[in-house]
């Protein structure tokens, strides 16, 4: 493949993981406030997370300053993105081919990003011995990021095609995204196996992409490893695979948002605004019109 | 085993029951309660019932929802689901829980890791209509195929396929209420999907748009609750009878002081007992007056109408009928100028005040909200009141309630009364937070139609019982008196529902009862026992 080409496509992919991904994040975040759905454990409360407890424990809590620990709601965020610690307590089974899976993916994104780093160092004329030393790093461990991930990918592949509960609920396109991210694991340990200098390589593409070095020349191998990786970035951000940015969410915004309501406050302010909208149920016993707002709504008398 | 249910089998085979379930699916329970034929027979359902309502999903009707005459009906319905399941994912119709919503619609990964966690699947032997992701994802397919654009065309390969039609909507509706939203499959999530929330909102849908509701919640519910003041159907002047009532018992079977004060102004706190509690448990209301009183509190009962019932069945099924009754309770401590609402021994009066009505409640209508365990505790260790443990010396267990514990992570107060007072206090396993539900959780406690109360107890409360029965293990028979401590009307409801099922206090001796009646049975000044092995 003409290193033209390749550079082209690594832009045209990246922008549209970038737009997506912005888009996509950008979208959950700008949801308006909702009810209250906490759900124990919280690990911000000071000495009660332990056992899930809450401030409502304390009496009349709101006399008393809220103390939260920040260190424990790090650790256990901390034990569930690196260890999947809530899959080993709950689907160990799973756990086993999941945790390589995504440590493997762990594993290559630090390469990368070690690999991104020695890349600009070099462009910016910072020392050489600096990215050599780089290099004979990054090659091992993305080649383990491969093993590992290739290992969970096969894994997981087995266990949906297998296990009966999990194959009943396993769509084409689930089995599609592990079969692409085999192919980015398998292309990627037979280019570190069959190239001299693997992260070297990776580091000029790298370098050209930075540079818009059209004149790079890529062995077929990488360039299809590096097609095959980039291709699932960019489809990455369309499916449910970004539930690594959904997770924050899920347990900030959700599980862990205990904050109550402040009389004069930014959320009093927004839900003030939130509950002025119309709405159009339309039960009988609700009496909307698409005109009436929630507190028409809900401060009517009804059926007296 | 039975064949494999998948998740667009709903729609299809119209008129035959998707997955019939009966006792002998059942996971076995331990002796003296192993003998299927020593158990009770599920009620068959009647040609006319089986003519006239849906009951093909498991063969069960727990809504009585009259079949459509004709397609056209159907049709209409169908339309009206549609219309629904947009509105669910709009701002302006459901902001309320939006956000929680579209996450747990788009990041599943289909792991299951959760259906472990779900006592329904787990003790149904496995049947797949009961896994906690399995309405889940009827829900997620109709969303991606029939609301997202393009869906028609990209869902079968991004979801898979599934038909909306009258027997998709029908089954889906009666599977809404196959879980108690206890949120234990949430807990185990590591995604944070919320299987639960899922249920609540689908159950907004049917209710909100179509109409569609458990008559217990909805007509015996909410709507008797706004009208008459209670879901009881107790008005003020009935309830204000039924008290003063209780008021003298108590106070001739105690000697205690148990008169409860009436709309007092400024009070330190305004007291919302559930109802239910007032005709089904006298002994709760009439305790919790005992010991209040004992210790010199300011407190006060409203007799408003609604205020005087901390039940809101809208939690369970629809935001408006929710907030009107919120807004009621809210009126009225804001009226008498109290420092506090206090909630009595109910667990999803609990959530309703304490969190979910939170955030609707704005400017002036703010009041704070306590629960009974918290101030409970601290009455007990204030030294207000004196105590004699030995007084309480028989086993005891605790229920944790789901709203109570999950959901507030109220866990230890309750606790520490108990160890305190409770010599022979043992928890059940898994306990706290990690507790299973009642199988009374969402409403169910008091849903009985048709053929429903078999499955509620059989299926819904048998790892509740389960856990009762190991609890007690080194004491089994019925000559040793033991106690269930539930502090949750809807929990005591079921719990009482499946003791008496299972004869569990002929044949294991277990009563039950909330956690002030443990109080009061521990004064010193209380010269009577004040707890009775009967079943209430």
């Amino acid at each position: 493949m003409p290193g033209s080409l390749l550079v082209v496509i690594a832009y045209i992919l990246l922008a549209v993981f970038l737009v997506v991904f912005v888009y996509r994040t950008y979208s959950i975040a700008k949801l308006p406030v909702h009810l209250r759905w906490e759900l124990a454990p919280i690990p911000h409360e000071k000495g009660k997370s332990h056992y899930g407890g809450s401030y409502f424990e304390e009496f009349e809590w709101w006399t008393k300053p809220r103390e939260k620990s920040l260190v424990n709601e790090a650790t256990y965020m901390f034990q569930e993105i690196l260890f999947l610690k809530s899959l080993w307590e709950h689907n160990r089974k799973l756990w086993w081919f999941s945790f390589p899976f995504h440590f493997g993916m762990y594993v290559l994104i630090a390469a990368g990003g070690l690999l991104v780093i020695g890349t600009v160092l070099s462009l910016l004329g910072v020392t050489d011995s600096a990215l050599a030393g780089l290099g004979v790093v990054v090659g091992p461990v993305a080649a383990v990021g491969f093993v590992l991930g290739g290992i969970g990918a096969i894994g997981l592949l087995f266990k949906r095609m297998t296990d009966a509960r999990l194959k009943a609920f396993t769509t084409p396109m689930g089995l599609f995204n592990l079969v692409l991210l085999l192919a980015v694991f398998a292309t990627g340990i037979y280019s570190f196996l069959a190239l001299d200098g693997f992260a070297d390589n990776v580091s000029e593409f790298v370098g050209a992409v930075f540079t818009a070095n059209t004149a790079l020349a890529t062995s077929g191998v990488l360039a299809t490893h590096l097609v095959l990786a980039l291709v699932f970035m960019a489809y990455l951000p369309f499916t449910q695979m970004m539930h690594f940015m959904a997770k924050y969410f899920t347990y900030h915004q959700v599980r862990w948002n205990d904050t109550p309501l402040q009389v004069g406050g930014k959320m009093e302010q927004e839900v003030q605004k939130l509950l002025q909208q119309p709405m159009t149920w339309s039960a009988p016993h609700i009496n909307a019109d698409g005109k009436k707002n929630w507190v028409d709504i809900a401060t009517a008398e009804v059926g007296k | 085993m039975s064949a494999t249910i998948r998740v667009e089998d709903i729609g299809k085979r119209k008129g035959e029951v998707l997955s019939p379930i009966g006792v002998e699916d059942l996971e076995p329970l331990p002796p003296p309660y192993d003998k299927i034929e020593e158990q009770p027979v599920w009620k068959e359902l009647s040609d006319d019932v089986k003519g006239r309502t849906v009951w093909t999903l498991d063969g069960i009707s727990a809504l009585s929802l009259p079949q459509p005459t004709n397609e056209a009906e159907e049709k209409e319905y169908v339309d009206k689901f549609l219309a629904g399941l947009k509105k669910l994912l709009e701002s302006e119709n459901n902001w309320t829980f939006l956000q929680p919503l579209t996450l747990s619609l788009e990041y599943c990964v289909r792991c299951q890791t959760c259906n472990d966690a779900c006592p329904t699947f787990t003790e149904s032997g496995g049947k797949d209509i009961y896994r906690p992701t399995y309405r889940s994802e009827v829900w997620r397919r109709l969303v991606n195929k029939y609301v997202k654009p393009g869906g028609k065309i990209f869902s079968k390969f991004s979801d898979g396929d599934i038909d909306l039609n009258w027997t998709t909507i029908s089954r889906l509706y009666e599977l809404c209420y196959r879980c108690t939203m206890c949120r234990r499959c949430a807990q185990s999530c590591p995604i944070g999907v919320d299987n639960g929330l899922i249920t609540h909102e689908l159950r907004k849908l049917f209710s909100q748009e179509l109409g569609w509701a458990p008559r217990e919640l909805h007509e015996k519910g909410t709507v008797q609750h706004l009208q008459v003041g209670s879901s009881t159907g107790m008005n003020t002047e009935v309830v204000k009878d039924n008290i003063e009532f209780i008021d003298e018992d108590m106070q001739d079977v105690t000697g205690m002081d148990a008169t409860t004060p009436w709309d007092e102004q400024d009070a330190d706190m305004l007291l919302i007992h559930n109802a239910g509690e007032i005709l089904a448990w006298p002994e709760n209301p009439g305790a919790f007056a005992i010991i209040l009183n004992a210790a010199g509190v300011k407190w006060t009962l409203a007799s408003d109408e609604v205020a005087y019932d901390g039940v809101n069945y809208g939690l369970f099924y629809d935001d408006i009928q929710l907030a009107r009754i919120a807004l009621k309770h809210t009126a009225t401590a804001k009226k008498l100028n109290v420092n506090k609402i206090v909630m009595g021994e109910c667990g999803h009066q609990h959530k309703a005040m304490m969190t979910i009505s939170d955030r609707i409640l704005t400017g002036d209508m703010v009041v704070h909200k306590e629960s009974a365990m918290t101030l409970l505790e601290e009455i007990v260790f204030s030294g207000k009141i004196k105590f004699d443990p030995s007084k309480n010396d028989f086993p005891v267990t605790m229920h944790d309630p789901c709203n109570i514990v999950r959901n507030l992570g109220i866990v230890e107060p309750q606790r520490r009364i108990l160890r305190y007072l409770c010599p022979q206090f043992r928890e059940m396993t898994p306990h706290g937070i990690d507790n299973y539900c009642c199988g009374g959780g969402s409403g169910f406690a008091v849903m009985s139609p048709n053929n429903f109360a078999d499955w509620r107890i059989s299926l819904g409360g048998r790892k509740k019982f389960r856990q009762i029965l190991d609890a007690f293990a080194d004491q089994p028979g019925p000559e040793v008196k033991k106690y269930v401590c539930a502090p949750c009307s809807n929990c005591k409801g079921q719990i009482r529902d499946t003791l008496n099922y299972y004869g569990a206090l002929e044949k294991s001796g277990i009563t039950y009862g909330g956690l002030v009646e443990l109080i009061v049975n521990a004064m010193v000044d209380v010269k009577q026992p004040f707890i009775e092995w009967e079943m209430h």
